[in-house]
């Protein structure tokens, strides 16, 4: 076993995948010479050369594009978004070219693409650094939405994505590129589509990714003291869903809390919230509850900060509303 | 109608009486014949779809004939090749068959995207595709590009089955897109083999050129801020549009730099087939159609004695009956089976 970084497992999964297969190559602002905004891509220049680490000038759109071309053509590149919020200026290669080509062309032509970087709210970066992407970017068949919450599950879903012959979103968060875990030495992959049961318990199922999961956790712990007993499930894939997983949960608990960092109006909570109703509606003992960020653009003070994002408190408060 | 101010184009230099001599008679046979089998296309297309068995949109290459003839007689189907909803023609010149891509126009299991792409989306083993989004193809064409600098680079991918450039084509609504500043900046510094070609017809949909695009002529002003070699050619003249394209691409296999080509041509119908063009007067259209790219083909060849106007009419009656057979198998191919309707919306 080794105790690494979340930077570090994603930069190990990426020096892996860049050793195992030539074409696979990484583009985006700073990734290079800078070493990334984040530091993931930290030695790799040195390390692959200019040729397969490569500074972009500040045109997702047009190296986003260029790399759904490159695509196209038989390469493997994964583009480093320095905040998914940038992807906005690239959604039209993303969205018309990437996610519809294979389908559209008769199955003629594949996008095996990893878009990555930092998606969601960071410390107080206000309005247009702090979007969460995957409910926009959910609504496209075509598309893989990957959003791990720990360096273990990150090495290994970004080394399926890398492999995959789809376009992939693969959704890290700026304020836990620091978190420390211990992952095994030896190689490993963590398949696509599969949820995790990160806590198991008897009363209540929490399902929630990303970040929130570590949120939600610290509620569950909370909860036990109280004799409430949590079962906790990771998405990690949002999309494609592992609803199986979470239905199994909501048969055994009868009752279920969604968690997402997002917003709340059409958000994954809202959509993973109509499955578990469609499967499990008359397994449910009490009306589903969500816990979102309100809907406000993202606001720069501290303290109104903390008050859209979804907090432990209003968690547990969630969770005390479908047990009473 | 406002009038115009015409523009004062440097066309590339060519003389027709070489590009005889040096392609010949049986290869210049075979251009023209496939620049009736496109125009051939076209016509029956509309025909079938004004009958209701296309749907859609619908944008007719007619007019514009010479300039995706000469592109791919010049440099050969072995390339990366992209361009605009306008893809019909290139498909044909690509390799795709009269029979598939009129299959894919009737939604029919048979077509060339199993009916799902439809008249702005053919696909061949190179064409890359036709692109929906004004300008969407830019960045793929240059990513393609990419790729082949990224297959000589890379030590591992040394022999590796590879081309010479990419050819990009668009039309001139397209450069007010950042996609194309973004993508040209890109290619110029990185040097990536990139053949970027305007085909001018003038019309944006239903805005002029002059309405559209801050500068005339838009390839000669607008290659060298991004540091590239520029080149106009006449798009209604098979001859001038293959020493052009031909001229390009020999330099670019010695720069590997990417170029910028506007092609000055004149499309015959509206922007799609909804449109009655109302805002070209019937004077204008039948000024521009009196320059019709296969009659300057046609009478350059029987000056050169290659063919005579029987011979001529023999090979457009061949290609309308070509066209005519696809027409028949496409009205009685299956449709696509509705289990298949989920299928491949990812890649195994």
């Amino acid at each position: 076993m080794q105790l690494v970084e979340m930077r570090e497992a994603i930069r190990q999964a990426i020096d892996e995948e860049m050793q195992r297969d030539p074409t696979v190559f990484v583009m985006g602002e700073e990734v290079a010479e800078y070493n990334g905004a984040y530091k993931v891509t930290k030695g790799m220049l040195e390390k692959w050369g200019e040729e397969r680490i490569i500074d972009t000038p500040i045109a997702e759109l047009g190296f986003a594009g260029l790399a759904v071309g490159a695509a196209m053509t038989g390469l493997r590149p994964i583009v480093e978004f320095m905040s998914f919020n940038f992807s906005f200026v690239a959604i039209d290669q993303i969205v018309s070219n990437a996610i519809k080509m294979h389908y559209m062309s008769g199955g003629r032509f594949s996008v095996p693409i990893v878009f990555r970087g930092p998606n969601g709210a960071a410390a107080q970066v206000s309005s247009q650094h702090s979007h969460c992407v995957e409910a926009l970017y959910g609504n496209l068949p075509g598309l893989i939405i990957l959003a791990p919450s720990n360096p273990y599950d990150a090495k290994g879903l970004l080394k399926s994505a890398i492999r995959n012959n789809n376009p992939v979103l693969f959704l890290e968060c700026e304020l836990s590129y620091n978190d420390k875990m211990q992952i095994p030495t030896e190689e490993y992959l963590v398949p696509i589509g599969k949820a995790r049961v990160a806590r198991e318990g008897k009363h209540v199922t929490l399902v929630s990714h990303s970040r929130m999961v570590q949120l939600c956790n610290l509620a569950a712990e909370e909860l036990a003291k109280r004799g409430i007993t949590v079962e906790l499930i990771d998405l990690r894939s949002v999309k494609p869903l592992d609803i199986a997983t979470i239905a199994a949960s909501v048969k055994k608990t009868h009752r279920c809390v969604l968690v997402e960092e997002g917003h709340l109006f059409a958000g994954i909570c809202a959509e993973v919230g109509f499955q578990i109703i469609e499967h499990c509606f008359d397994d449910l003992d009490a009306p589903l509850a969500r816990v979102c960020q309100r809907e406000t653009p993202m606001p720069y003070s501290k303290t109104l900060e903390k008050q859209t994002m979804p907090t432990k408190e209003r968690i547990i408060a969630a969770i005390e509303h479908v047990l009473a | 109608m406002k009038k115009h101010t015409p523009v004062k184009y440097n066309f590339y230099p060519s003389d027709p009486a070489e590009v005889i001599l040096k392609l010949g008679k049986e290869t210049l046979l075979q251009q023209l014949k496939k620049m009736l089998l496109i125009r051939n296309f076209e016509i029956r297309a509309e025909a079938a779809y004004l009958q209701g068995k296309i749907g859609g949109f619908f944008h007719s290459y007619m007019g514009q004939e010479a300039v995706q003839t000469a592109s791919v007689c010049a440099m050969g189907v072995e390339q990366w090749w992209s361009t605009t909803y306008r893809c019909h023609a290139l498909a044909l010149l690509l390799g795709a068959t009269p029979n598939e891509l009129l299959a894919e126009l009737f939604g029919k299991e048979a077509g060339n995207a199993k009916g799902r792409g439809g008249s702005m989306h053919f696909f061949t083993e190179r064409l890359l595709g036709g692109f929906g989004i004004v300008g969407g193809q830019i960045p793929i064409g240059t990513g393609a590009a990419f790729t082949i600098n990224y297959l000589k680079s890379v030590a591992a991918l040394k022999g590796h089955k590879n081309c010479d450039v990419s050819i990009c084509f668009m039309g001139d609504g397209a450069v007010a897109q950042g996609a194309f500043h973004e993508s040209l900046n890109l290619a110029s510094l990185w040097d990536l083999p990139c053949m970027y070609v305007i085909e001018n017809n003038t019309w944006g949909m239903g805005t002029h050129v002059d309405r559209a695009i801050c500068v005339a002529p838009i390839a000669e002003m607008k290659a060298p801020s991004f540091g590239m070699q520029s080149y106009t050619f006449d798009g209604m003249d098979f001859f001038n549009c293959y020493a052009g394209f031909k001229h390009a691409f020999e330099e670019m296999k010695r720069s590997s730099r990417p170029v910028l080509i506007e092609v000055v041509v004149e499309r015959f119908r509206g922007h799609s087939i909804s449109d009655p063009a109302l805002y070209r007067s019937k004077d204008e259209l039948t000024s521009c159609m009196a320059r019709d790219p296969l009659i300057i083909m046609f009478k350059n060849l029987e000056r050169a004695g290659m063919l005579t106007e029987e011979q001529y009419h023999a090979m457009d009656k061949e290609q309308k009956d070509v066209v005519m057979a696809a027409v028949k198998f496409a009205d009685e191919s299956p449709w696509p089976d509705p289990v298949t309707l989920e299928e491949d919306v990812f890649a195994p």
